[in-house]
């Protein structure tokens, strides 16, 4: 059995997960992992996608020809397996099978890379290819230490909001480790089929951290400019609910209040951004540079803001 | 609600026809901004859609993988279902036109990608003459005439195919320029409505009006009229002129993606040899379409 800490949750696996923080194993677990029959439909659906079913408290999601992944009241994990390549089951199983489960518990959980500015957290949110792992890639080779690479869960409490690690690996493609030219810490492949590598990040840390910027990747493409901008509390609420990690759960799970919530706790304790930057790996220098500048203004480094 | 595909290789006049159906909604006098559309379908190959809809994060799937799902997705949208999240329900469409420059193909476990009559109700296919294809292609790749020619020549090209990171759009099969156009003339799921650039251009508000009639897109003859106004090709450039086009490619070569529109540019901008090997691959499809092939013979006379 392994034992981890992935997004505030202690996990035990009869599977190894790539890059999640291990843990002694003298703590009780709040999820489980484990090898079981999962059968290809749910008895009684009441709600279904291409890919997944749900019926009250579980949910069932079939990645094809890799598992299939059974999901019970946010505490227990069954997957079988389609593929005799059991190595490509991990990587299903820490990010979108843990992001359900998040939901499931009715946490708020952003698709996000953080990383470690002063003591705080500082996000970066977008879709699949908005460059979240170079972004937190490329800060990292400036000596910010990464927290999340793509799950990042978010607590809300008195205290304001907590942003949770998701391991110490980043994944990246080929190409994004040449121009970052980190082929020396690049490991094994994300799945054999695909040209995606864990990599390991110069700096990580695996603390809970309160949050002190997020910020929403976006391209510069007309009418968008490149700069940092704040949206107005409305925008950056809709902002939030389509940058969960799967925002049609929110729905789904009718979850829309906690992302609501964590909007105004978010925007007063920190600030939710836009982010708009040419999508090419020759300004990241500058992009990051322009970061430092910003964070200096919050007050998130020392030094003239 | 229906769906409509509009359907095109790349380069075919899509872009122009889908900026006329957005005008048709335009009440005043100021053309629809063409980086805000409003009726917008999007386009097949868009990620958005397919991770929201399916939770999995595309970026982890193989090419394959993927489109052994996309037909499911291409249903769901069919029937009306989000493919984001959003403040305010999108208005209410009577028809949604998709763009789609895939072609007509089968996924590895043998159905329609675009999941035949489940996925839309009809496709709208434009085509336009392959030599000026070349023209345009080129310029919005960044690359040369000949890799061009190559490249329409190629049965089995595509876009977004390179393995080492990850793209935009979801991998496109686009088969040569012949192979395209027949996946999508010969196919039986659905019905198809052929439009012809070059008729666009030479009779923009009859090709139109006939198009919408296919759709089943109800528009007045003035709005169809208005409609034309607003998105002349000068129009189109002069916004792009002031603010930039979204849609644009990044390595495109030159500055304009509204370029020019012209039809039979080939004529002066070809070498013979470039018409030549472009009319050896296509001539029959060609022909059935109606673009005459002039090289062929003096290439096999003079060879």
């Amino acid at each position: 059995m392994h034992r981890y800490m992935a997004s505030g949750l202690r996990l035990e696996s009869d599977i190894l997960l790539p890059g999640l923080i291990e843990i002694a194993t003298d703590h009780s677990a709040d999820v489980t992992i484990e090898r079981r029959p999962v059968a290809p439909e749910l008895a009684d659906a009441e709600a279904y996608g291409p890919t997944w079913q749900s019926s009250g408290d579980t949910f069932m999601l079939r990645v094809p020809g890799v598992a299939r992944f059974l999901l019970t009241g946010g505490r227990a994990v069954a997957y079988e397996t389609e593929t005799s390549d059991e190595s490509d089951v991990a990587i299903f199983l820490i990010g979108t099978v843990l992001g359900i489960l998040l939901h499931q518990r009715g946490q708020v959980v952003l698709h996000a890379s953080a990383v470690r500015v002063g003591d705080r957290a500082v996000l970066f949110c977008g879709a699949s290819g908005a460059g979240k792992s170079t972004m937190a890639a490329a800060l990292g080779e400036r000596g910010f230490a990464l927290l999340a690479d793509d799950v990042c869960a978010i607590g809300v409490t008195l205290g304001g909001p907590t942003a949770y690690p998701d391991g110490r690996l980043l994944k990246l493609w080929g190409h994004a480790i040449d121009q970052l030219e980190l082929q020396d810490r690049r490991g094994a492949f994300v799945r054999a089929a695909l040209q995606k590598f864990y990599v390991e990040p110069k700096v990580s840390t695996v603390e809970p951290l309160p949050l002190g910027a997020v910020y929403v990747l976006r391209e510069e493409r007309p009418p968008h400019r490149a700069g940092i901008v704040r949206p107005n509390i409305v925008d950056a609420a809709l902002l939030l609910r389509r940058n969960a990690y799967r925002p049609m759960l929110v729905r789904t799970m009718i979850q829309q209040d906690n992302y609501f919530h964590a909007t105004a706790a978010i925007s007063s304790a920190a600030g939710i951004f836009h982010l708009t930057r040419a999508l090419n790996f020759k300004e990241l220098p500058q992009v990051a540079a322009g970061l430092e500048v910003h964070w200096r203004e919050l007050g998130l480094l020392a030094g003239a803001g | 609600m229906r769906t409509i595909w509009l359907a095109s290789y790349p380069k075919s006049g899509n872009t122009w026809f889908r900026m006329l159906i957005a005008n048709l909604s335009v009440t005043g006098d100021e053309p629809a901004d063409i980086n805000d559309l409003p009726e917008r379908g999007g386009i097949a190959s868009a990620r958005g859609p397919f991770d929201y809809l399916t939770l999995i994060d595309s970026g982890l799937l193989t090419p394959d993988e993927i489109d052994s799902l996309r037909p499911r997705v291409y249903e769901r949208l069919a029937r009306g279902e989000p493919d984001d999240e959003y403040d305010a329900p999108k208005a209410a469409l009577s028809v949604r036109f998709v763009k789609a420059h895939d072609a007509y193909t089968l996924t590895p476990l043998g159905e329609p990608l675009l999941a035949g009559r489940g996925g839309a109700d009809g496709a709208i296919l434009i085509v336009r003459d392959p030599r000026d294809v070349v023209l345009s292609l080129a310029n919005h790749l960044g690359a040369t005439i000949d890799r061009t020619i190559a490249f329409l020549n190629n049965r089995e090209a595509g876009f977004c195919t390179a393995p080492a990171n990850q793209h935009s759009q979801l991998r496109q099969r686009l088969l040569s320029w012949s192979g395209h156009t027949a996946s999508w003339l010969e196919q039986t799921g659905i019905p198809v409505h052929l439009i012809r650039y070059e008729d666009m251009q030479a009779d923009v508000i009859g090709v139109l009006a006939r198009a919408l009639a296919f759709a089943k897109r109800d528009a007045s003859e003035e709005a169809v009229r208005r409609a034309v106004a607003l998105a002349s090709f000068g129009n189109l450039q002069r916004q792009e002129a002031e603010n930039g086009f979204a849609e644009a490619p990044r390595k495109m070569r030159e500055g304009l993606f509204f370029r020019r529109g012209e039809a039979g540019a080939w004529r002066k901008e070809l070498d013979p040899d470039q018409v030549a090997r472009i009319e050896a691959a296509h001539a029959p499809m060609m022909e059935r379409l109606g673009y005459p092939v002039v090289e062929l013979g003096n290439a096999a006379r003079n060879g």
